[in-house]
């Protein structure tokens, strides 16, 4: 390459701000020609803004982009596409009922007159496929019946019609397994070697590592930094993602563990996670963490009676239990805090005394009836002891900021008491003030000798508030960490499966499934 | 999506064989109460009898073309997809115009002219509540089939309006290579909406749009032009039909909107007959046949016709649950 090339996709000084918070803060990014460029961040670092300004979708603020040396300062979809940018995202958007080749040709059919050739496009499917990528597909197959892998394929060589030059892949390999996602590398490097300049986005940096030529960081809106991942460590390029003060923010007053309360033997639930052991003691806050299709989430889950695990043990309280739904699980003592508070966790057209004294009415009725007062007294009682700001137990709980409601939502299952709180991302999206608080909470509940779980992807927070920290990897136990010695490069560098880390958890890793590549 | 990590495990190849079952069972209980009838039922396999059955269907069939048509293009889901349910109600709106304006003594080309563009003005109507007022299509189209009843209503001071004329006579009574013309026209009408369905890029597109809306933004479809398109057509299908009802009932009838339950019914049951559960024309065309077929065998057997609606009671619950339990093994993928 000499020098006089311009690479295949230049952004300089991009800028892009919603409200008052800068997401992108004077972005560059220069793919070379015929190179794989990786970009990786922490969830917020502003990769999904690159990449929606990038498509066209959103409009910057300021700075150029430049596809093979041709400036712009914005561009609309039609025009990146019609620049030969093409995205591969994380969903595969093919629709389940199409055979494979009217779902490779649709919007561009190969027709006859006013028909489409069914079988002609299932002929050229089966023969761009064999040319990309040496690979059959059952012949007849509809996208349904074809594994993830093979619809990213299908997404893959639907993008490739249009004869791309640059392809962006934005998270490609979440929800694939470990086989699947050797095989998209390999098909990766193949369609770099074939000419095309690719930008790879992915959490998983030991995919970086062995796929990308350069690599760039991003952080709170800015590329920290370019490097080389064969030349830097993953450890390293971890640490140039978080770079984050651990602020005294986080309240964790010393409490003596008591009593067992939840042990899990070897519990397992299909695909989602296995091999999971855990216990948790009263008065315990634990965290947990993962990427997404890292089985956290359906872990939690299934605590909370909404995913059936089908193999291993849950003892609660010194009893096996199954809980087969949720009302079993609230039988049990067990609270859960749901991410989506708008849907699951408060009703929003309800009033602030409603929705506290919900999950626990029977305290509140005698012979069948409501009594106010006591409804009244006891959210007004939790009213104050939050902070919850409301003008009053009446107002509607839609009318609350975020952080309120959250603290809503917490309250609800205060109003009864708890064993188990299971809080899942109790703090996304909330302001740093109204997070405190939820925190005091965290650390009130386990005062009161409950034990918490915390499922959460923010770092810091999780090495805060807790005692204990699990991080889970593709369905197993990747490490189990003591809070009060990890830092976040560590904990990050576990749940990406980076190499360097994983040996020095407490707990050794179950399966070494990234083996060098 | 988590949960479909769960669900994901389910082998393609149990769900492969209970598509199997479903699709041979549907055509050999078709098969089945044919067979029944044809022992049963005296002169059930004449050819005049069949020739009849497919003249009787042609209303419902043709309705249910239209509805297939809107459940294509608005997805399959039974109360967030497409619906039409003015229908039944378009075509005695559309019957009772031709009527009026043929007994006005508006000529010909222009009566039918004017009728199929009433049709299409109430589909453009739904299309335009659905489309552009974003009301789930359960809701808008139950508002705009009252509303459209209503019109009838006005229009006929909810009485018969006999009328008669050349094109109705043709319909009625005429016969082609000893078919009735009613049946030529369901399997006409049934040809080119099979081809424009099953056969053209606009068809598939239109499944795109169904099925996967973002899948069909992102490959540049116009989604909501397509969706609008489907409620034409229903519109048009609605008009076609209400010629078929003008000409069997030699004019505008009152209680139209009985239709609607058997439209219904038919549609969902044409999915049991496609490989991959979703509707489709020659599906719907079949089960508008097998429902022909039930009723014309209960009527040569005496029993009376409630029953048919019993029946269609049955297969609609059959069908919606049996594809929705398929459906939920599909997961999330």
């Amino acid at each position: 390459m000499t020098a006089e090339t311009p690479p295949a996709l230049h952004l300089q000084g991009v800028f892009k701000r919603f409200g008052p918070t800068r997401a992108l803060d004077g972005v560059d990014l220069r793919v070379e020609r015929g190179s794989i460029h990786g970009l990786v961040g922490e969830n917020g670092a502003g990769k999904s803004t690159l990449i929606k300004v990038l498509a066209g979708i959103h409009r910057a603020d300021s700075g150029t982009l430049a596809v093979d040396g041709q400036v712009f300062s914005a561009l609309s979809p039609r025009q990146v596409e019609a620049l030969g940018v093409h995205f591969i995202h994380q969903e595969r958007l093919l629709p389940p009922s199409f055979t494979v080749g009217e779902a490779l040709f649709f919007g561009h059919e190969l027709r006859y007159g006013p028909f489409i050739r069914r079988r002609a496009q299932a002929r050229e499917a089966a023969r761009l496929l064999r040319e990309y990528f040496d690979l059959e597909f059952p012949p007849g197959a509809l996208v349904s019946e074809l594994d993830s892998a093979q619809r990213q394929i299908l997404q893959i060589t639907r993008a490739l019609l249009a004869k791309p030059k640059i392809l962006v892949f934005d998270e490609p390999s979440v929800s694939l397994v470990k086989r699947e996602v050797d095989q998209l590398l390999a098909i990766i490097r193949r369609l770099r070697d074939q000419g095309l300049s690719i930008l790879y986005i992915s959490h998983y940096l030991q995919e970086i590592e062995c796929l990308c030529d350069r690599v760039t960081v991003l952080r709170n809106g800015r590329a920290v930094a370019v490097v080389d991942p064969r030349t830097t460590s993953t450890a390293h390029i971890a640490r140039l993602m978080v770079n984050r003060e651990v602020s005294d923010m986080y309240p964790k007053p010393v409490i003596t563990p008591g009593e067992v309360v939840l042990e899990l033997k070897g519990l397992g639930a299909g695909q989602a996670y296995r091999d999971m052991d855990l216990t948790l003691r009263r008065g315990e806050v634990l965290g947990l963490t993962g990427l997404v299709g890292s089985g956290a989430k359906p872990l939690l889950k299934s605590l909370f009676g909404l995913v059936q695990p089908d193999r291993g043990t849950l003892h609660f309280q010194g009893q096996v239990i199954r809980l087969t739904s949720p009302r079993a699980a609230v039988h049990h003592g067990i609270a859960l805090v749901p991410e989506e508070r708008r849907s699951h966790g408060v009703a929003p057209l309800l009033s602030v005394l409603e929705n506290l004294t919900l999950a626990g009415l029977s305290r509140f009725s005698r012979y069948g009836l409501l009594s106010a007062r006591a409804q009244a007294q006891e959210s007004d009682r939790l009213i104050a002891e939050l902070g919850i700001k409301t003008a009053g137990h009446d107002a509607a709980v839609q009318h609350l900021s975020g952080g309120n409601q959250q603290k809503v939502a917490l309250g609800k299952w205060l109003s009864r008491d708890g064993v188990l709180y299971l809080l899942d991302e109790p703090t996304v999206g909330i302001d740093i003030g109204a997070k405190v608080e939820i925190y005091r909470l965290i650390a009130r509940l386990a005062q009161q000798g409950a034990a918490v779980l915390v499922l959460s992807s923010d770092l810091p927070e999780l090495i805060g508030i807790t005692d204990r920290i699990l991080v889970m990897h593709r369905g197993t136990l990747a490490g189990t960490f003591d809070a009060r010695q990890v830092d976040s490069d560590r904990l990050l560098a576990c749940a990406t499966g980076a190499r360097e880390t994983v040996a020095t958890p407490l707990t050794p890793a179950r399966e070494p499934e990234h083996a060098f590549v | 999506m988590p949960s479909s990590d769960v669900l994901g495990q389910v082998p393609g190849f149990s769900r492969q064989l209970s598509v199997l079952l479903l699709r041979r069972g549907s055509l050999l209980a078709f098969a089945g109460i044919l067979a029944v009838f044809a022992v049963t039922a005296p002169h059930f396999l004449s050819a005049g009898n069949i020739a009849n059955v497919f003249a009787q269907s042609a209303i419902l069939g043709i309705l249910a073309f239209g509805l297939t048509c809107v459940v294509i293009g608005g997805g399959s889901h039974v109360v967030s997809g497409g619906l039409d349910l003015s229908l039944a109600a378009n075509l005695g709106v559309c019957a009772a115009v031709y009527s009026s304006l043929n007994n006005a003594g508006v000529n010909a080309p222009q009566a039918i002219g004017l009728t199929l563009m009433c049709g299409l003005a109430v589909g453009a109507l739904n299309g335009f509540t659905v489309v552009v007022l974003r009301l789930p299509p359960l809701l808008a189209t139950l508002a705009s089939m009252n509303l459209i009843a209503g019109l009838e209503l006005v229009l006929t001071q909810n009485s018969v309006l006999p009328t008669d004329s050349a094109v109705l006579d043709a319909l009625v009574d005429g016969v082609w290579l000893h078919v009735p013309a009613l049946a030529w026209v369901l399997l006409g009408t049934g040809l080119l909406l099979g081809l424009l369905i099953q056969h053209s890029p606009y068809g598939l597109r239109l499944y795109a749009v169904g099925e996967y809306p973002e899948a069909a933004r992102a490959a540049g479809l116009n989604v909501k032009a397509y969706v609008f398109s489907s409620y034409l057509l229903a519109g048009l299908c609605a008009a076609v039909a209400a010629f078929c009802s003008a000409a069997y009932f030699s004019g505008s009838t009152t209680g139209s909107g009985d239709l609607l339950l058997s439209v219904v019914a038919i549609t969902f049951l044409g999915v049991v007959f496609s490989r991959r559960l979703v509707a489709n024309i020659p599906g719907t065309l079949l089960a508008a046949l097998l429902l022909g077929f039930l009723i014309n065998g209960f009527q040569l057997l005496n029993i009376a016709s409630f029953w048919v609606n019993g029946v269609q009671g049955v297969l609609i619950l059959l069908v919606v649950a049996l594809s929705s339990a398929l459906r939920q093994e599909e997961g999330g993928q």
